[in-house]
Protein backbone atom coordinates (compact mmCIF):
# COMPACT_ATOMS: atom_id res chain seq x y z
CA UNK A 1 0.00 0.00 0.00
CA UNK A 2 1.30 2.85 -1.14
CA UNK A 3 1.92 6.12 1.74
CA UNK A 4 -0.79 8.56 -0.59
CA UNK A 5 -3.14 4.94 0.08
CA UNK A 6 -2.86 5.14 3.63
CA UNK A 7 -3.07 8.78 4.10
CA UNK A 8 -6.07 8.78 2.56
CA UNK A 9 -7.76 6.14 3.83
CA UNK A 10 -7.02 7.76 7.20
CA UNK A 11 -8.11 10.91 6.44
CA UNK A 12 -11.40 9.43 5.58
CA UNK A 13 -11.61 8.70 9.69
CA UNK A 14 -10.76 12.13 10.66
CA UNK A 15 -14.25 13.33 9.91
CA UNK A 16 -15.02 10.46 13.12
CA UNK A 17 -11.83 11.78 15.15
CA UNK A 18 -13.35 15.37 14.83
CA UNK A 19 -16.76 13.95 15.67
CA UNK A 20 -15.76 12.66 18.87
CA UNK A 21 -13.87 15.88 19.95
CA UNK A 22 -15.99 18.75 19.11
CA UNK A 23 -19.21 16.39 20.58
CA UNK A 24 -17.34 15.66 23.78
CA UNK A 25 -16.63 19.56 23.95
CA UNK A 26 -19.97 20.24 23.52
CA UNK A 27 -21.66 18.51 26.09
CA UNK A 28 -18.86 18.14 28.86
CA UNK A 29 -17.74 21.70 28.70
CA UNK A 30 -21.22 22.99 29.95
CA UNK A 31 -21.52 19.50 31.99
CA UNK A 32 -18.63 20.41 33.75
CA UNK A 33 -19.71 23.61 35.00
CA UNK A 34 -23.19 21.87 36.22
CA UNK A 35 -20.58 19.20 38.04
CA UNK A 36 -17.81 21.63 39.56
CA UNK A 37 -21.21 23.14 40.93
CA UNK A 38 -22.86 20.53 42.48
CA UNK A 39 -18.91 19.56 43.97
CA UNK A 40 -19.58 23.51 45.59
CA UNK A 41 -22.90 22.88 46.94
CA UNK A 42 -23.43 23.56 50.62
CA UNK A 43 -25.70 20.60 51.23
CA UNK A 44 -23.01 18.66 52.50
CA UNK A 45 -24.35 14.94 50.97
CA UNK A 46 -24.29 16.28 47.43
CA UNK A 47 -20.90 17.88 47.06
CA UNK A 48 -19.60 14.45 48.81
CA UNK A 49 -21.34 12.29 46.31
CA UNK A 50 -20.11 14.15 43.26
CA UNK A 51 -16.76 14.28 45.16
CA UNK A 52 -17.12 10.72 45.08
CA UNK A 53 -17.67 10.27 41.14
CA UNK A 54 -15.06 12.70 40.14
CA UNK A 55 -12.57 10.99 41.74
CA UNK A 56 -13.90 7.54 39.94
CA UNK A 57 -13.43 9.15 36.78
CA UNK A 58 -10.18 10.90 37.15
CA UNK A 59 -9.02 8.03 38.89
CA UNK A 60 -9.50 4.95 36.29
CA UNK A 61 -8.08 5.15 32.85
CA UNK A 62 -10.39 6.37 30.34
CA UNK A 63 -10.22 3.16 28.07
CA UNK A 64 -11.84 1.32 31.07
CA UNK A 65 -14.78 3.82 31.18
CA UNK A 66 -15.03 3.59 27.48
CA UNK A 67 -15.70 -0.32 27.43
CA UNK A 68 -18.15 0.07 30.83
CA UNK A 69 -20.26 2.16 28.36
CA UNK A 70 -19.69 0.46 25.62
CA UNK A 71 -20.21 -3.28 26.53
CA UNK A 72 -21.55 -2.68 30.19
CA UNK A 73 -25.25 -2.25 29.40
CA UNK A 74 -24.65 -6.30 27.43
CA UNK A 75 -23.12 -7.27 30.25
CA UNK A 76 -25.50 -6.21 32.73
CA UNK A 77 -28.98 -6.21 30.97
CA UNK A 78 -28.12 -8.46 27.69
CA UNK A 79 -28.60 -5.23 25.84
CA UNK A 80 -27.41 -5.50 22.42
CA UNK A 81 -23.98 -3.40 21.67
CA UNK A 82 -24.71 0.06 20.46
CA UNK A 83 -24.37 -0.65 16.45
CA UNK A 84 -23.28 3.80 16.16
CA UNK A 85 -20.44 3.32 18.63
CA UNK A 86 -20.28 7.17 18.27
CA UNK A 87 -22.69 7.04 20.84
CA UNK A 88 -21.17 5.07 23.58
CA UNK A 89 -17.68 7.04 22.67
CA UNK A 90 -19.33 10.35 23.47
CA UNK A 91 -21.14 9.46 26.19
CA UNK A 92 -18.12 8.16 28.45
CA UNK A 93 -15.27 11.16 26.78
CA UNK A 94 -18.27 13.82 27.89
CA UNK A 95 -18.14 12.49 31.43
CA UNK A 96 -14.55 11.85 32.04
CA UNK A 97 -13.70 15.28 30.29
CA UNK A 98 -16.26 16.83 32.57
CA UNK A 99 -14.52 15.56 35.70
CA UNK A 100 -11.86 16.97 34.42
CA UNK A 101 -13.38 20.77 33.58
CA UNK A 102 -15.21 20.50 36.75
CA UNK A 103 -12.44 20.51 39.00
CA UNK A 104 -10.55 23.34 36.57
CA UNK A 105 -14.05 25.51 36.81
CA UNK A 106 -14.03 24.79 40.58
CA UNK A 107 -10.26 26.54 41.10
CA UNK A 108 -10.89 29.03 38.75
CA UNK A 109 -14.55 29.94 40.65
CA UNK A 110 -12.82 30.31 43.60
CA UNK A 111 -9.94 32.14 43.48
CA UNK A 112 -12.00 34.96 42.99
CA UNK A 113 -11.65 36.57 46.19
CA UNK A 114 -14.73 36.98 48.56
CA UNK A 115 -15.05 40.80 48.06
CA UNK A 116 -16.09 40.60 44.13
CA UNK A 117 -19.28 38.71 45.70
CA UNK A 118 -19.77 41.57 48.36
CA UNK A 119 -19.76 44.43 46.24
CA UNK A 120 -21.81 42.80 43.44
CA UNK A 121 -24.23 42.09 46.79
CA UNK A 122 -24.13 45.69 48.31
CA UNK A 123 -24.72 46.85 44.68
CA UNK A 124 -28.01 45.10 44.17
CA UNK A 125 -26.80 42.14 41.94
CA UNK A 126 -29.06 38.90 42.57
CA UNK A 127 -26.67 35.76 43.00
CA UNK A 128 -27.45 34.93 38.73
CA UNK A 129 -26.48 38.20 37.95
CA UNK A 130 -23.43 38.03 40.01
CA UNK A 131 -22.47 34.47 38.76
CA UNK A 132 -23.12 35.62 35.23
CA UNK A 133 -21.63 39.09 35.21
CA UNK A 134 -19.14 39.09 37.95
CA UNK A 135 -17.67 36.03 38.25
CA UNK A 136 -17.63 33.78 35.38
CA UNK A 137 -16.25 36.25 32.80
CA UNK A 138 -13.19 36.65 35.23
CA UNK A 139 -13.35 32.49 36.05
CA UNK A 140 -13.02 31.91 32.13
CA UNK A 141 -9.87 34.13 31.54
CA UNK A 142 -8.37 32.71 34.49
CA UNK A 143 -8.68 28.90 33.87
CA UNK A 144 -8.10 29.20 29.71
CA UNK A 145 -4.45 28.03 30.21
CA UNK A 146 -5.71 24.99 31.92
CA UNK A 147 -8.52 24.18 29.74
CA UNK A 148 -6.33 24.72 26.26
CA UNK A 149 -4.32 21.73 28.31
CA UNK A 150 -7.62 19.57 28.51
CA UNK A 151 -8.71 20.59 24.77
CA UNK A 152 -5.17 19.13 23.47
CA UNK A 153 -5.12 16.07 25.67
CA UNK A 154 -8.65 15.50 24.42
CA UNK A 155 -7.00 15.89 20.45
CA UNK A 156 -4.89 13.14 21.26
CA UNK A 157 -7.17 11.02 23.57
CA UNK A 158 -9.79 10.32 20.79
CA UNK A 159 -7.70 7.48 19.12
CA UNK A 160 -8.69 5.49 22.67
CA UNK A 161 -12.16 5.04 20.54
CA UNK A 162 -10.22 2.22 18.75
CA UNK A 163 -10.72 0.31 21.87
CA UNK A 164 -14.40 -0.26 20.98
CA UNK A 165 -13.68 -0.52 17.30
CA UNK A 166 -14.69 2.72 16.13
CA UNK A 167 -13.40 3.44 12.77
CA UNK A 168 -11.78 6.88 13.57
CA UNK A 169 -8.71 7.91 12.01
CA UNK A 170 -6.37 6.07 14.77
CA UNK A 171 -8.32 2.64 14.44
CA UNK A 172 -8.10 3.05 10.51
CA UNK A 173 -4.32 3.70 10.77
CA UNK A 174 -3.82 0.28 13.60
CA UNK A 175 -6.09 -1.97 11.14
CA UNK A 176 -3.19 -0.88 8.05
CA UNK A 177 -0.61 -1.28 10.62
CA UNK A 178 -1.06 -4.95 11.48
CA UNK A 179 -2.96 -5.55 7.80
CA UNK A 180 0.61 -4.43 6.08
CA UNK A 181 3.07 -4.93 9.41
CA UNK A 182 3.83 -1.03 8.97
CA UNK A 183 4.97 1.07 11.05
CA UNK A 184 4.29 4.25 8.72
CA UNK A 185 0.35 4.44 9.76
CA UNK A 186 1.59 5.22 13.16
CA UNK A 187 3.57 8.42 11.80
CA UNK A 188 1.03 9.20 9.85
CA UNK A 189 -1.51 9.80 12.78
CA UNK A 190 1.32 11.25 14.57
CA UNK A 191 1.31 13.97 12.12
CA UNK A 192 -2.30 14.54 11.57
CA UNK A 193 -2.74 14.70 15.77
CA UNK A 194 0.29 17.22 15.34
CA UNK A 195 -1.61 19.34 13.21
CA UNK A 196 -4.64 19.16 14.72
CA UNK A 197 -3.33 20.40 17.75
CA UNK A 198 -1.25 23.16 15.92
CA UNK A 199 -4.60 24.42 15.24
CA UNK A 200 -6.16 23.79 18.55
CA UNK A 201 -3.03 26.12 20.02
CA UNK A 202 -3.36 28.61 17.45
CA UNK A 203 -7.42 29.15 18.08
CA UNK A 204 -6.76 28.79 22.01
CA UNK A 205 -3.96 30.92 21.69
CA UNK A 206 -6.76 34.11 20.12
CA UNK A 207 -9.19 33.63 22.68
CA UNK A 208 -6.31 34.00 25.48
CA UNK A 209 -5.43 37.15 23.76
CA UNK A 210 -8.81 38.36 23.48
CA UNK A 211 -8.78 38.26 26.78
CA UNK A 212 -6.15 39.87 27.36
CA UNK A 213 -7.88 43.19 27.81
CA UNK A 214 -7.72 43.65 31.46
CA UNK A 215 -5.62 41.79 34.41
CA UNK B 1 -41.62 46.54 58.45
CA UNK B 2 -43.17 49.09 61.37
CA UNK B 3 -42.73 52.88 62.16
CA UNK B 4 -41.18 53.35 65.60
CA UNK B 5 -41.06 56.77 66.17
CA UNK B 6 -43.44 59.29 65.42
CA UNK B 7 -43.18 63.62 65.54
CA UNK B 8 -38.94 63.83 64.50
CA UNK B 9 -37.85 62.18 61.47
CA UNK B 10 -35.92 59.41 62.19
CA UNK B 11 -32.38 58.70 62.01
CA UNK B 12 -31.36 57.45 58.68
CA UNK B 13 -29.85 54.63 60.63
CA UNK B 14 -29.86 53.15 64.18
CA UNK B 15 -28.50 50.36 66.08
CA UNK B 16 -29.20 49.12 69.13
CA UNK B 17 -27.91 46.55 71.72
CA UNK B 18 -25.91 44.92 68.51
CA UNK B 19 -24.48 41.31 69.28
CA UNK B 20 -22.06 39.68 67.15
CA UNK B 21 -19.83 36.49 67.40
CA UNK B 22 -17.82 34.24 65.40
CA UNK B 23 -18.23 30.94 67.41
CA UNK B 24 -17.39 31.21 70.76
CA UNK B 25 -15.33 35.05 70.25
CA UNK B 26 -17.59 37.91 70.64
CA UNK B 27 -16.44 40.66 68.49
CA UNK B 28 -19.59 43.11 69.32
CA UNK B 29 -21.22 43.41 72.12
CA UNK B 30 -24.19 45.73 72.57
CA UNK B 31 -23.01 48.35 70.39
CA UNK B 32 -25.94 50.97 70.31
CA UNK B 33 -25.37 53.93 67.43
CA UNK B 34 -27.44 56.68 65.57
CA UNK B 35 -26.82 58.26 62.28
CA UNK B 36 -28.78 61.45 61.70
CA UNK B 37 -29.49 62.88 57.65
CA UNK B 38 -26.04 64.56 56.51
CA UNK B 39 -23.93 63.90 59.62
CA UNK B 40 -20.87 61.87 59.58
CA UNK B 41 -19.73 59.26 62.14
CA UNK B 42 -16.37 58.28 62.28
CA UNK B 43 -15.43 55.06 63.90
CA UNK B 44 -11.79 54.39 65.26
CA UNK B 45 -10.23 52.03 67.37
CA UNK B 46 -7.15 49.62 67.29
CA UNK B 47 -7.61 46.39 64.82
CA UNK B 48 -9.17 43.45 65.84
CA UNK B 49 -11.84 46.24 67.74
CA UNK B 50 -14.88 45.11 65.48
CA UNK B 51 -15.10 48.29 63.72
CA UNK B 52 -15.32 46.37 60.22
CA UNK B 53 -17.44 44.25 61.81
CA UNK B 54 -19.96 46.83 62.99
CA UNK B 55 -19.79 47.84 59.14
CA UNK B 56 -20.11 45.10 57.89
CA UNK B 57 -23.33 44.02 59.99
CA UNK B 58 -24.96 47.46 59.02
CA UNK B 59 -23.91 46.30 55.44
CA UNK B 60 -25.45 42.73 55.91
CA UNK B 61 -22.61 40.98 55.01
CA UNK B 62 -22.10 39.64 58.41
CA UNK B 63 -25.30 38.30 60.27
CA UNK B 64 -25.74 39.49 63.64
CA UNK B 65 -26.64 37.49 66.51
CA UNK B 66 -29.07 39.63 68.49
CA UNK B 67 -29.72 43.26 68.38
CA UNK B 68 -31.94 45.80 66.27
CA UNK B 69 -30.45 47.54 62.70
CA UNK B 70 -33.16 50.24 61.76
CA UNK B 71 -33.30 52.25 58.37
CA UNK B 72 -34.96 55.38 58.47
CA UNK B 73 -37.30 54.20 61.56
CA UNK B 74 -38.09 50.80 59.76
CA UNK B 75 -36.40 47.38 61.05
CA UNK B 76 -34.40 45.82 59.07
CA UNK B 77 -33.15 43.41 61.93
CA UNK B 78 -35.50 43.30 64.99
CA UNK B 79 -34.18 40.99 68.69
CA UNK B 80 -31.71 39.40 66.62
CA UNK B 81 -34.42 38.49 63.38
CA UNK B 82 -33.69 39.46 59.94
CA UNK B 83 -36.57 41.34 58.01
CA UNK B 84 -37.40 38.81 55.11
CA UNK B 85 -34.97 39.13 51.72
CA UNK B 86 -37.42 40.55 49.77
CA UNK B 87 -36.92 43.55 52.33
CA UNK B 88 -33.60 43.24 52.80
CA UNK B 89 -32.60 44.00 49.37
CA UNK B 90 -34.56 46.86 49.71
CA UNK B 91 -33.03 47.99 52.55
CA UNK B 92 -29.53 47.58 50.85
CA UNK B 93 -31.04 50.35 48.51
CA UNK B 94 -30.69 52.95 51.06
CA UNK B 95 -26.60 51.88 51.62
CA UNK B 96 -23.70 52.22 49.27
CA UNK B 97 -20.41 50.48 50.81
CA UNK B 98 -17.04 51.64 49.83
CA UNK B 99 -14.21 48.71 50.55
CA UNK B 100 -10.56 48.65 51.57
CA UNK B 101 -9.37 47.25 48.41
CA UNK B 102 -11.89 48.57 46.15
CA UNK B 103 -13.55 45.58 45.02
CA UNK B 104 -14.23 46.84 41.49
CA UNK B 105 -14.96 44.64 38.56
CA UNK B 106 -11.86 44.11 37.02
CA UNK B 107 -13.40 43.14 33.81
CA UNK B 108 -15.38 46.15 33.45
CA UNK B 109 -14.37 49.35 32.15
CA UNK B 110 -14.21 52.21 34.73
CA UNK B 111 -17.82 53.76 33.38
CA UNK B 112 -19.33 50.41 33.00
CA UNK B 113 -18.46 50.02 36.48
CA UNK B 114 -20.11 52.87 37.72
CA UNK B 115 -23.20 52.25 35.06
CA UNK B 116 -24.03 48.80 34.96
CA UNK B 117 -25.84 48.72 38.86
CA UNK B 118 -28.39 50.94 38.03
CA UNK B 119 -29.36 49.80 35.26
CA UNK B 120 -29.53 46.29 36.94
CA UNK B 121 -32.52 47.92 39.35
CA UNK B 122 -34.33 48.93 36.00
CA UNK B 123 -32.73 52.64 35.60
CA UNK B 124 -32.50 53.81 32.11
CA UNK B 125 -29.37 53.01 30.50
CA UNK B 126 -28.53 56.42 29.13
CA UNK B 127 -29.30 57.48 32.30
CA UNK B 128 -27.34 55.55 34.20
CA UNK B 129 -24.68 56.46 31.81
CA UNK B 130 -24.88 59.99 32.08
CA UNK B 131 -25.22 60.19 35.91
CA UNK B 132 -22.11 57.79 35.76
CA UNK B 133 -19.79 60.01 33.44
CA UNK B 134 -21.23 62.81 35.74
CA UNK B 135 -20.00 61.28 38.88
CA UNK B 136 -16.51 60.13 37.29
CA UNK B 137 -15.96 63.89 36.57
CA UNK B 138 -17.01 64.80 40.22
CA UNK B 139 -14.24 62.91 40.99
CA UNK B 140 -11.55 64.08 39.25
CA UNK B 141 -11.56 61.12 37.09
CA UNK B 142 -12.70 62.87 33.26
CA UNK B 143 -11.28 61.08 30.63
CA UNK B 144 -10.32 57.79 32.52
CA UNK B 145 -14.09 56.59 31.53
CA UNK B 146 -12.70 54.09 28.83
CA UNK B 147 -9.75 52.89 31.04
CA UNK B 148 -9.75 49.31 33.22
CA UNK B 149 -9.17 49.25 36.61
CA UNK B 150 -5.51 47.73 36.67
CA UNK B 151 -4.60 50.81 34.58
CA UNK B 152 -5.56 53.01 37.22
CA UNK B 153 -3.78 54.06 40.78
CA UNK B 154 -5.10 53.10 43.90
CA UNK B 155 -6.58 56.24 44.44
CA UNK B 156 -8.31 56.53 41.36
CA UNK B 157 -9.70 53.38 41.71
CA UNK B 158 -10.98 53.87 45.24
CA UNK B 159 -12.38 57.00 43.57
CA UNK B 160 -14.28 55.42 41.21
CA UNK B 161 -15.09 52.78 43.15
CA UNK B 162 -17.12 55.82 45.37
CA UNK B 163 -18.70 56.90 42.24
CA UNK B 164 -20.30 53.31 41.86
CA UNK B 165 -21.53 53.28 45.34
CA UNK B 166 -22.82 57.11 44.45
CA UNK B 167 -24.53 56.00 41.48
CA UNK B 168 -26.92 53.68 43.37
CA UNK B 169 -27.65 57.26 44.99
CA UNK B 170 -27.51 55.56 48.39
CA UNK B 171 -29.23 57.63 51.51
CA UNK B 172 -25.59 56.39 53.30
CA UNK B 173 -22.44 55.63 52.85
CA UNK B 174 -20.52 53.53 54.49
CA UNK B 175 -16.31 53.60 54.47
CA UNK B 176 -14.69 50.23 55.13
CA UNK B 177 -11.45 51.77 55.53
CA UNK B 178 -10.85 53.34 52.23
CA UNK B 179 -7.39 54.46 52.50
CA UNK B 180 -5.33 51.61 54.58
CA UNK B 181 -4.43 50.35 51.08
CA UNK B 182 -3.15 53.61 49.83
CA UNK B 183 0.25 55.56 50.07
CA UNK B 184 -0.36 58.50 52.21
CA UNK B 185 0.18 60.53 48.53
CA UNK B 186 -3.06 58.60 47.34
CA UNK B 187 -4.53 58.73 50.73
CA UNK B 188 -4.14 62.47 50.27
CA UNK B 189 -6.89 62.98 46.73
CA UNK B 190 -9.17 60.07 48.44
CA UNK B 191 -9.74 61.61 52.08
CA UNK B 192 -10.53 65.45 49.77
CA UNK B 193 -13.32 63.69 48.12
CA UNK B 194 -15.04 62.01 50.87
CA UNK B 195 -14.65 65.38 52.61
CA UNK B 196 -15.84 67.12 49.58
CA UNK B 197 -18.86 64.81 50.14
CA UNK B 198 -19.10 65.76 53.99
CA UNK B 199 -19.54 69.41 52.78
CA UNK B 200 -22.46 68.28 50.57
CA UNK B 201 -23.96 66.80 53.52
CA UNK B 202 -23.94 63.05 52.25
CA UNK B 203 -24.51 61.28 55.65
CA UNK B 204 -21.47 59.12 56.00
CA UNK B 205 -19.83 56.38 58.54
CA UNK B 206 -16.04 55.82 58.10
CA UNK B 207 -14.34 53.35 59.63
CA UNK B 208 -10.76 54.87 59.55
CA UNK B 209 -7.27 54.86 61.08
CA UNK B 210 -7.04 58.91 59.96
CA UNK B 211 -7.14 60.24 63.59
CA UNK B 212 -6.49 64.35 61.65
CA UNK B 213 -9.37 63.23 59.01
CA UNK B 214 -11.89 61.92 61.37
CA UNK B 215 -11.50 64.89 63.57
CA UNK B 216 -11.92 67.55 60.82
CA UNK B 217 -15.02 65.87 59.32
CA UNK B 218 -16.60 64.53 61.55
CA UNK B 219 -19.77 65.03 63.48
CA UNK B 220 -19.51 62.10 65.72
CA UNK B 221 -16.72 60.51 66.74
CA UNK B 222 -17.07 56.32 68.21
CA UNK B 223 -14.21 54.87 69.32
CA UNK B 224 -14.16 51.14 69.62
CA UNK B 225 -11.92 48.63 71.54
CA UNK B 226 -12.61 45.07 72.55
CA UNK B 227 -15.73 44.94 70.90
CA UNK B 228 -17.44 47.52 72.82
CA UNK B 229 -17.90 51.00 72.26
CA UNK B 230 -15.66 52.66 74.68
CA UNK B 231 -16.23 56.24 74.06
CA UNK B 232 -18.68 58.39 71.75
CA UNK B 233 -19.34 61.91 70.95
CA UNK B 234 -17.85 64.75 69.30
CA UNK B 235 -14.96 64.61 67.77
CA UNK B 236 -13.02 67.68 69.40
CA UNK B 237 -14.05 66.24 72.87
CA UNK B 238 -13.13 62.34 72.54
CA UNK B 239 -9.70 63.77 70.89
CA UNK B 240 -9.01 66.76 72.74
CA UNK B 241 -10.25 65.74 75.80
CA UNK B 242 -11.61 62.27 76.09
CA UNK B 243 -13.00 61.04 78.86
CA UNK B 244 -12.18 57.41 79.17
CA UNK B 245 -8.67 56.33 79.96
CA UNK B 246 -8.40 53.48 77.43
CA UNK B 247 -9.13 56.25 74.14
CA UNK B 248 -6.27 58.53 75.53
CA UNK B 249 -4.17 55.41 75.55
CA UNK B 250 -5.18 54.92 72.00
CA UNK B 251 -4.35 58.38 71.00
CA UNK B 252 -1.20 58.71 72.45
CA UNK B 253 0.14 56.25 70.25
CA UNK B 254 -0.93 58.50 67.12
CA UNK B 255 0.18 61.44 69.33
CA UNK B 256 3.83 60.38 69.64
CA UNK B 257 3.62 59.13 65.83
Amino acid sequence: MSLMTMIVKMGEGLGKTCAIFFLTLLFSLPLGMIVALLRMSRIKAVSAVTRFFITILRGTPLMLQLLAVTYGPYYLFGATVARNKLIPVVIAFAINYAAYFAEIYRGGIESIPVGQYEAAEVLGYSKVQTFMRIILPQVVKRIMPSVTNEVVTLVKDTSIAFTVSYQEMFTIGKQIANSQTSFMPFVVAGVFYYCFNAIVDYLMGRIEKRLDYYQ
Amino acid sequence: MTEEKTGAAPSILEIRSLEKSFDSLCVLKDISLEVERGNVLSIIGPSGSGKSTLLRCAAFLETADGGDILYDGQYALRGGVYASKAELNRFRRRFGLVFQNFQLFPHYSVLRNVSEPPTLQGEDREEARERAVELLKKMGLEGKENAYPYQLSGGQQQRVAIARALAMKPEILFFDEPTSALDPELTGEVLKVIRQLAEEKMTMVVVTHEMPFARAVSNCVIFMAGGVIVEQGDPLQVFDDPREERTRQFLRVFERG
